[in-house]
Formats: structure tokens, sequence, C-alpha cells
């Protein structure tokens, strides 16, 4: 039987006294699931993804990740999960071993297990030679890659990504696609947000569709797209509702 | 403390230290302002210890050498009050890499601590250059029993952190109180503003008190005003007693040092648990932004090219409360003065600055618009702009636009900031003062080519000092070599020519030496504009 990883229950966002971002939304992520979440710009994704990682303080509803709630055990959620923000902000001035050494210190990883996965991801994503040099110093496609190291060295339960295939090249998006689905083999999830339809229906089993910060369609990709495309299934709902 | 925190501000440290960008950049350029910087924040200190030392000095040359305990904690406690609270904002909340902090395993109130400790440790040097020379001093003239030192020393730890509470408490209470409305930017830059003012009065208010109580009637003396202050700010007194009780071989005085830590550690421990409990909530609101999105394209306007880069630059000074408190002080500085001049009077008003010192007010009208300079000129916007492009850069970079007019747009910006400040200035002070038409002029005339002069000569000193990889804009518009070296040398000159003026305004013709500054002033202008110039060439 598959645990339930990340449940969202009525959970609302209001900016400014009435506007609603997010409004009622309702979801369940269960282990083994690759969850993509898709919308327009200014949709609601981002302001629930950083709901769901404990960065963006929320008016109603209740987040559950592994059972426990983002806002009453906030340390053992995040203890959990691993987040990379759209754009992530790393220390620049730090090289990329010192901050992926602060991650694995901050997380209690010991020595030798830091070493062998650092090792492992950075052969991966052909980075190794560049973890001594500045962060300043890198690309936006090599800080994204440094990020989701960092992000997979404490080995999470929960993967939250806010469009995590932008400026990555073609094999870092293969790596990082490939690791997701081996997380998920091993019991993990993985829920993030896309523009890119087409890796969206080739990658995940399941998927939400928000709109006006309220979900307009949800369910596993068969269900959703009955032989048609996901793009067309998309603009469909869009138009739709 | 436990060891996850030790290692948040070990790497928030590391991450900002001039020693890991020396190690690891391969950016030779890169490495080299990391040593002048090195080099630069060293020369800032040695002239501190020097100038801690001196007061010393002459503080035991004037037979009062048992202020100096009481002026050391005031000096420190007055510094890392106002460097904490211009910082509170970009480094205690509202950061750049917010995001990735909260989401790691971290409690919300140990970021907050971390962040608070970071910010201790960072200022902690410039603490101690009062502290240590002061320390030195005070021993070695007051001949106090060996004990004082290493009391000093303990107790010095601790004398900032009740300011640098008290501040990032206030900052944060603004922050909190601007989170629930609409144009939080505004009420945060207003209040801030509000509170700045009321410190700077708080010197005299105090004075009034006393006056009015009528406990002197005359000019007080440096010594009779620090110990006025210590009557309301108990932690300083409790320093001062702690180490002259000591000194003199006192057990009891220990008593006051052990006072002094426990309220410390007591009001830390209060505020941060208040701070973490709404710490996520307060970010939260500020990161959010209020949207309408009904807007319907109509009525735009063309604007030339220079005056598209200053609107630009305006939009960049007040969507930032720390840009526009470093920079726009100054200008509502002159406005105040400006106002108080006309209602007070100037004689009034130089009598309550120079504290009722028997100087005739009129040798002072010379030095009219160096006065309203000493407000506005401070500070140009020309200074940091050019590092604030930050990540931005690009944008410039790739318009089609010679750099040459990207640097007059921003030098245009820092004129209309400037100038209808300084005409209001010059003209309420001028006007108070009852000058002749001929000298309103001549005042008017050197005042605008001081603007311009600061406008190019901050350029100069932005474009030479251009920083663009910081992590904080805290560490461009307060912290940045640009700003040191364009303010210090300005300050200094600045207060130089104020006294020059009056002195020579008593032996030569007044209208004559503003006649020569402004020829001085406008040739120092025109190199700077050139020098400007030929920077963008390159």
């Amino acid at each position: 039987m598959k645990n339930v990883v990340l449940d969202i229950k009525g959970y609302s966002k209001t900016y400014g006294g009435d506007k609603k971002a997010a409004d009622n939304i309702n979801l369940t992520v269960e282990s083994g699931d690759i969850y993509g979440f898709i919308g327009h710009n200014g949709a609601g994704k981002s302001t629930t993804i950083r709901a769901i990682v404990g960065v963006l303080d929320f008016n109603e509803g209740e987040i559950l990740i592994d059972g426990h709630s983002v806002k009453n055990e906030p340390l053992e959620c995040k203890k959990l999960t691993a987040y990379i923000p759209d754009n992530p902000d790393l220390y620049e001035n730090l090289t990329g071993i010192q901050y992926l050494n602060f991650i694995a210190d901050v997380f209690e990883i010991d020595v030798e297990k830091r070493q062998s996965l650092i090792q492992k991801y950075a052969d991966m994503f052909e980075i190794t030679d560049a973890l001594g040099d500045l962060i300043s110093s890198y690309s936006h496609g090599m800080k994204q890659k440094v990020a989701i190291i960092s992000a997979l060295i404490h080995e999470p339960k929960l993967m939250v990504l806010d469009e995590p295939f932008v400026g990555l090249d073609p094999k870092a998006s293969f790596t990082l696609k490939q690791i997701m689905h081996e997380m998920c083999e091993n019991g993990s999830a993985v829920f993030f947000s896309t523009h890119v339809l087409d890796v969206a229906e080739k990658l995940c089993n399941k998927i939400a569709i928000i709109k006006k910060g309220k979900i307009i369609t949800t369910g596993t990709m068969e269900e959703l797209t009955q032989g048609q495309s996901l793009e067309s299934v998309f603009l469909e709902v869009e138009d739709e509702k | 403390m436990r060891s996850k925190n030790l290692v948040l501000i070990k790497t928030l440290l590391k991450a900002t230290s001039l020693w890991n960008i020396r190690k690891y950049s391969k950016d030779k350029k890169k490495r080299g302002r990391a040593i002048a910087s090195f080099i630069g924040i060293s020369c800032l200190e040695i002239m501190l210890f020097v100038y801690s030392f001196s007061t010393c000095m002459g503080l035991h040359a004037a037979g009062v050498i048992e202020t100096v305990p009481i002026a050391c904690a005031l000096c420190v406690s007055a510094i890392a009050f106002v460097f904490t609270f211009l910082k509170t904002n970009g480094y205690l909340l509202n950061f750049k890499e917010y995001d990735m902090l909260m989401a790691l395993p971290f409690k919300v109130k140990d970021i907050a601590i971390c962040k608070f400790l970071y910010m201790y440790i960072k200022s902690f040097p410039w603490y101690m250059g009062f502290l240590l020379p002061m320390m030195i001093g005070y021993g070695i003239f007051s001949k106090s029993s060996f004990w004082v030192y290493p009391l000093w020393l303990i107790l010095g730890l601790f004398v900032p952190i009740i300011p640098m509470v008290i501040a990032a408490f206030v900052g944060f209470l603004i922050a909190k109180a601007s989170a629930g409305f609409k144009k939080k930017n505004v009420i945060q830059i207003v209040l801030t503003l509000i509170f700045v003012m009321i410190c700077f009065s708080f010197q005299y208010i105090i004075e009034a008190i006393f006056k009015n109580d009528q406990v002197t009637a005359v000019a007080l003396k440096a010594s009779e005003l620090t110990d006025m202050i210590s009557t309301y700010y108990l932690p300083a007194e409790w320093f001062a007693k702690a180490i002259t009780m000591v000194g003199q071989g006192n057990v009891l005085g220990l008593l006051y040092g052990a006072i002094l830590v426990v309220i410390t550690i007591a009001l830390f421990e209060i505020i941060f648990i208040l701070v973490g409990k709404n710490y996520r909530q307060i970010n939260s609101a500020l990161q959010s932004h209020d949207v309408k999105r009904n807007y319907k394209i109509a009525g735009l306007k063309k604007r030339s090219v220079l005056n598209t880069i200053a609107y630009k630059e305006l939009k960049r000074l007040t969507g930032s409360t720390t840009y526009f408190v470093n920079v726009a002080l100054g200008e509502i500085f002159a406005v105040v003065g400006g106002i108080a001049v006309l209602i007070l009077g100037l004689d009034k008003v130089v009598g309550v600055v120079t504290k009722g010192a028997p100087i005739p007010h009129g040798i002072v009208y010379p030095a009219i618009p160096l006065m309203v300079y000493f407000f506005i000129g401070m500070m140009a916007t020309t200074v940091c702009s050019p590092s604030l492009e930050g990540k931005n850069y690009w944008i410039m970079q790739s318009l089609p636009l010679e750099k040459k007019t990207i640097y007059q747009g921003k030098m245009l910006f820092n004129l209309y900031l400037t100038v209808p400040f300084m005409i209001f200035g010059v003209l309420c002070f001028s006007i108070s003062a009852h000058l002749p038409a001929l000298n309103m002029i001549l005042n008017l005339i050197l005042g605008l080519v001081l603007c311009a002069f600061s406008t190019a000569w901050g350029c100069v000193c932005g474009i030479r000092h251009m920083r663009l990889d910081w992590e904080n804009e805290v560490e461009v518009i307060k912290q940045g070599s640009a700003v040191s070296i364009y303010l210090l040398p300005n300050m200094l000159v600045t207060m130089g020519l104020i006294v020059l003026v009056v002195w020579l305004g008593t032996i030569v013709n007044p209208n004559l030496i503003t006649l020569v500054l402004i020829m001085v002033v406008a040739i120092l202008a025109v190199l700077s504009y050139l020098k400007v110039l030929k920077l963008t060439k390159k």
C-alpha cells in the first residue's frame, strides 16, 4: 500500500486582505508519485509550493508531509523535504563544495555518506571539477545543478521543485528525470511545477492544473488525457473554466 | 547554542568574507578588490583606534578621565544602534536567501538569531575600534587595577548587544506595521524616517528637559552631557560603574557587570521569542506584492532617453527602504532645517547647534550654502547607483545606448533630486538671515555648483569602485568602498571649508569668498564630469 507523502487540505492564501492567490486547494501525493503542477504564470503554483516547504505563511487549511503538519511541526517536515526554487539564491561567495558541505552539516549527514553522495551526483551532473570554484563564477545552469545536488544529498522523502528544468542543459535534464524515477522507485515522491507540458506528460503519473488559485482538474495522467495530448487537455480546461 | 546554528553562522560569515573571495576566486580583479577592501578597512580601523586613544588623552588632559568608560559605552551603543537599525531590513528581514534558509530544518527563531549574531560578529571589529583603545587609555591614565582589563573586555562583548537588539526590534516593528499595508514600502520608509528624526532630535530633547528644569543654565560640557544620557541609558552606566569600581578595588562593581550581562541575555531571549513568533508572517508579507490585475494600456508618455534613465533611478530609489533612507535623509534634513530656521530664526538654530557658545551669529552667514550642502551632498545617488545595477546590469549593457548616456541619465537624476532641496534650503537660510539679494544669488549659485560637483564626483567614485556581485544591497549602500571614498573626504573637507569660510568672512568680504568658492567648485565639477566621460570610454 502506498503512503501519503504530501496531503494538502483546503489550503488558501490571501494577499492584501481579499485577493486569494490560492483558494481551497486539495491535493494528495503518494510515495512513488511524480506529480506535475501546471498552470499559467501567476496562477498560484509558486505560492502553493512555497507554502508546502514552509517558506510562506498561509491563512487557511492544513498541509501535511508524511503525516506531520507544516504549521505545527515545521522542523520534522523540513527534514523530510527538499526544495529547489525556480531561481536558486545560493551563497555566491562560497565554493560549490562549501555550499554542499553546509547543507550536509545542516542535515547532519555523516562524512563518508556525504562524500559518496556528492561524488555520485556531481559526477552525474558533470560538475565535479567546478565544485572548488566560487558559485559567483557559475552559470545559471551550474547553480541549478548545485541546488539539485544539495536537495538530493539528504535523501528526501518528498522533493518539491519549482520549474526545475529551466536553465538545465539537455543532458542534465535527462539526468534529473532519471533521478526522479529512481527516487520514486525507492518510495519517495516528487512534486514539481512546470510549463513544459511535453516533459510533464512523459514524466508524471499524476497532474493538477491550477487557474487563478483554484485547482480546476486533477488526476492520473491516463484519466486526464484519455488518448489526447496533455497540451490539448490543458488548453481545453483553461478555456472552459 | 546548537551545532547547526553554529554551522549557519559560520557559513554566513564565510559567504561574505573577503578571505574566501581572495582564496577561491579565479578572477584577478576580484581578488585584488578583496585585498584592497581589506587594506581599506584596516586603515579605517587604525584611524578609529588613534581617534579613540586621542580622545582618552584629551579627557585625561582635561582632568575627566573617569568619564572614559561611560563615553566608550555610549559610543559603542550609539554606533551599534545606528548600524543595526539601518541594516535590519535586508539582513534580518527580507533577505535574498530567505527561501533557501527557511526550507532547511532550522527553527524560525534560530534563523533570526543566527542572522542577528552574524550582524553582531561582522560589526564587532568596529566596536573594538572604540573598546580596545579606550580600555588601554583608561587603564594607563587612571592607573586602575589589572582586573579592569579582563572585565572591560568581557563586558565589552555585551555592551553592543542591548542597542542592537532594540534597533532590530524597532526595525522589526516598523516592518510589522508596514506589512499590513498595500504600499508597505512607502509606509516603511516614512516610519523609518520618523524614527531617525526622533533619534537625531534626542540629544536636543534631553538638553531641553534639563534646561527647563534649570539644572544647568550654561552651555553643557561634554562630560555633563554623557552623564545625562547615561542616566537615561542604564546599560552604559552599569558598564561604567563596574569598570570604575573594580578599578578602585571595589569588588561590588562586579554586581553592576552581572546586571549588564543578565539583563542583556534576558532582553535578547524575550525579543527573539517575539521575533521568532512573527518572523515568517512578516517576511511572507514583505515578499508579497499587491496586485490589481486590471490594467488597461492607455496614457503612455514618451520621455527622452536621459529622462527615462533618470525615471528608472527614481523607481530604484523609492523601491528600497535602505537606499531611500541613506540617500534622501539629507534632503529631508534640509527641508526640516529650512523650515526650522524660517520659524525660529537662523540665529536661534545656530545657538542650539553650537550649544549657546558665544559666537556672533552673523559670521556663519557666508557658510550657508556649505551648511545646506552638509545635509544634501554627503550622499549622492550616483555613488551607489552603478553598483546597485547588480545582476540587472545586463539590461543597460544590452540597450543601444552609449555608456556615457547611461551615466548622464544617472547624474541627471541626482541633480533632479538635490537641486530643488538645495534651492529651498539656501533660500530659507538666506531669508532668515536677512541677506541682501546679491549675497542670496551668489549663495544659490554656489549651492548649484556644489550639487553639480557632488553628482559628478559621486559618479566618478561609483564607476571606479563599482561592485556588481553583492549578496545584499546594504553591502553597496552602507559598506561599499565607493561610499567610503566619497563620503569621508567629502564630510571632512566640507567641515573644514565651513570653518575656513567663517574665519575668512571676518577679514574679507563674504561675497568675494563665495565667488572664489563658486569658481573652485565649478572647476572641480567640470573636471569630475570630464573624468566620468573618460571612465565611460573604457
